[in-house]
């Protein structure tokens, strides 16, 4: 039995699961959905009642009853290789790709759906509240007033964008930033704003879960409180492992029951009493920088889950139960 | 008619340059020059940057 990776060929961070993988002797496929089709190809045949797909890459063939499980990490947009790529074609191909994949018993990290809805950060903020996760108030309006009103409540605010995407022609980059106390905030109505009360942080937390297993890294704080994004933050020290507060825990369990997620990477900041605030929880999240500095061992537990060798933690995947 | 967040943009101009490892289709992992692999090269990686959450990917924002 098989595990497919779809991931883009630059992601050195899959190499480390590819590594692990390889290790232990479980059979690997790596694809991205870009080359598909060309470098890659796909058939399936719904015939007598049944379905039998395949899959092939880089000489390599597999049938989609071999497969154990699905690691959507950083897949390329399908189709995107071709010689004329076309919005047309990058549905069809993502629609005969994903559609057939669905229709295997492999279990996945993470499943599309679960993955398309994880990623909106609203969702996730409510959906952090409804685990029993501490969440800093947080505002998110087109209403110059109700802004300014948040802003009367909450004197010491940071904005960061909605999506977390970042603004293109020309490329930007939009840090998480603390807001001065006499902001204009009449911008407001010409774009959803998400302000949010900024923390008095001590250290940043990344906290990877994989399936059950929670293995989270701690960084002190830079000294200067305009320093908010920890990703643009000068550093003052490495990652390091710390224990998981056990209300943390059962929260992110809840969180990633509730979101149908086998993988996710928490973001929190630590406040000076010892609170744990969820900032955020990226369905893909990187998580070998935290390995380079921790040493935890994230890619093997990865590499388990995709195994089969992890206990099963997504709802409603089916696990594989086919003789590897 | 900007929008309030991107009061608060940076530049993010990004430098072409290219990374000292290829991928390997026969191996599935991406190799140094002389055939080692990257991803046990932990200093390479850590100079390079490339598992770092950066939320500035093009292609992935969730980091």
């Amino acid at each position: 039995m098989t595990v497919l990776i779809l991931t883009c060929e630059q992601d050195v961070t899959a190499d480390m699961v590819v590594a692990e993988l390889n290790g232990a002797g479980i059979p690997v496929v790596r694809l991205d959905p870009a080359d598909l089709p060309g470098g890659a190809a796909l058939s399936g045949e719904y015939v007598h009642g049944s379905f039998h797909g395949h899959l092939s890459t880089s000489g390599r063939l597999v049938s989609t009853d071999g497969l154990r499980s699905i690691w959507i990490r950083r897949p390329g947009e399908p189709a995107a290789h071709v010689a004329e790529p076309s919005t047309w074609l990058t549905e069809e191909t993502s629609q005969a790709l994903y559609g057939m994949l669905h229709a295997t018993g492999a279990r996945w990290m993470n499943r599309p759906e679960a993955a398309r809805r994880a990623r909106r950060k609203p969702w996730q903020l409510h959906l952090a509240q409804r685990s029993g996760l501490p969440v800093p108030a947080t505002l998110i309006t087109t209403f110059p007033q109700a802004a300014r009103d948040f802003a009367a409540r909450f004197p010491d605010l940071v904005v960061k964008p909605v999506s977390g995407t970042h603004p293109e022609d020309p490329p930007r980059a939009v840090p998480t930033s603390r807001i001065a106390p006499d902001a204009d905030f009449a911008a407001v109505a010409f774009g959803p704003t998400l302000l949010q009360r900024r923390i008095a942080k001590r250290a940043d937390i990344r906290l990877t879960a994989v399936g059950e297993r929670l293995l989270a890294a701690r960084k002190p704080a830079a000294a200067d409180p305009d320093h908010v994004d920890v990703r643009f933050a000068p550093s003052v020290g490495p990652w390091q492992p710390v224990d998981v507060p056990a209300s943390i825990a059962s929260g992110v369990h809840t969180y990633l029951r509730e979101a149908e997620l086998a993988y996710g990477a928490f973001d929190f900041v630590e406040d000076s009493d010892g609170i744990w605030w969820f900032l955020e929880c990226n369905q893909s999240g990187q998580f070998g920088f935290v390995e380079l500095d921790t040493g935890q061992p994230i890619a093997a537990t990865v590499a388990k889950w995709l195994a089969g060798t992890e206990p099963e933690s997504e709802p409603h995947a089916t696990p594989a139960t086919r003789p590897t | 008619m900007r929008p309030f967040a991107l009061n608060y943009a940076r530049s993010a101009e990004e430098l072409e340059v290219s990374a000292p490892y290829s991928y390997d289709s026969r191996l599935q992992l991406n190799v140094l020059p002389d055939g080692r692999i990257a991803a046990h090269e932990h200093a390479v990686l850590r100079e390079w940057g490339a598992t770092t959450s950066t939320a500035g990917s093009k292609t992935h924002f969730d980091d």
